[in-house]
């Protein structure tokens, strides 16, 4: 009932109607996403201690938080306005129930904790294993929901 | 040109790329890379704007974030290749997917264009109005990028 709601509230109903808004909102959302994995990614390679080491992971951290952040502020808007359109339709949708109810939080716990653990981990040139195990999750769990949003339009 | 990427339709690779499963881990693979790539491009265009990264020189952050944008963007070159040579012809008659790979050669350019800048501007006092001009410009290309594969599927004859 409550998707049926999304889809005719004041921000579900022009999406879904619009012919222009519903690939805008893609667009933002997709932008959002290329800030939030583009910002991850750098500091999960560093944690793992692949590529370039002339910084710590602490401070690209710090560098890379805020814009981090930013990106997922817009992922979460641009997705929240893309599933008011088609709620119901989204709810019927396997792949989208696995990335948003399993991967998706999985992925962003694991991604909380990097960001809370970088400062300590990411303080000498070299991080301890936790940390490198920790960023090889969090890498693999976004693929996970890279894949589950690749397979939407499939079912 | 349509005939050239229909006979590659055929090549026994190709078939096998397109009746397998193996496509969506490819199609995986290039949606995945692309937002690495478009983020990773972000991230060195807003330090020569002044707005990320500004305790270090360009250079420097460009030296720690590029060896990703490359890589990125060679897996997602390749796996964007493969995903197109099942359906090379219909994607070859689908307007909107023949401004996408000129938006992503220009956004390309542009991206080595920066690249290459970035050491000289560092060794000016201040970064030059035309290095702005240009990371937004190149930015604003490869949203538009991401803009334009997102409409490929709407416009598709397949």
């Amino acid at each position: 009932m409550w998707a049926k709601w999304l889809e005719t509230s004041p921000w579900g109903y022009p999406v879904r109607t619009s012919l222009w808004l519903y690939p805008f909102i893609q667009l933002i959302h997709f932008a959002g996403l290329s800030m939030w994995i583009g910002t991850s990614l750098a500091l999960d390679m560093r944690l793992m201690g692949v590529g370039p080491k002339r910084r710590t992971a602490a401070e690209l951290h710090e560098q890379l938080f805020a814009w981090n952040w930013i990106g997922f502020g817009i992922v979460v808007l641009g997705g929240f306005l893309l599933f008011s359109s088609a709620a119901s339709t989204f709810l019927e949708n396997t792949p989208f129930i696995w990335k948003l109810v399993h991967f998706v939080p999985c992925a962003l716990l694991t991604h909380i904790v990097v960001q809370v653990k970088a400062p300590a981990w990411g303080r000498q040139e070299s991080t301890p294993p936790v940390a490198k195990l920790a960023a090889v999750l969090e890498v693999s769990l976004w693929l996970c929901v890279a894949t589950a949003a690749v397979l939407i339009p499939a079912f | 040109m349509y005939d050239i990427l229909e006979a590659i339709e055929e090549w026994g690779w190709v078939v096998y790329i397109g009746r397998h499963r193996i496509f969506e881990v490819i199609s995986m693979l290039h949606y995945f890379t692309i937002f690495w790539v478009v983020g990773t491009i972000a991230l060195i265009d807003l330090r020569v704007l002044g707005l990320v990264g500004t305790k270090q020189t360009a250079t420097e952050w460009q030296e720690q974030l590029s060896p990703w944008m490359w890589i990125a963007m060679v897996i997602c070159l390749v796996s964007g290749f493969l995903e197109f040579a099942p359906g090379g012809g219909d994607f070859y008659l689908n307007f909107v997917f023949k401004w996408k790979v000129v938006a992503t050669f220009a956004g390309i350019i542009l991206s080595v264009m920066v690249y290459r800048g970035v050491p000289k501007w560092d060794r000016l006092p201040s970064m030059p109005g035309s290095a702005k001009v240009l990371a937004a410009l190149c930015l604003i290309v490869w949203v538009g990028t991401i803009l334009l594969g997102v409409e490929v599927a709407n416009y598709a004859s397949f």
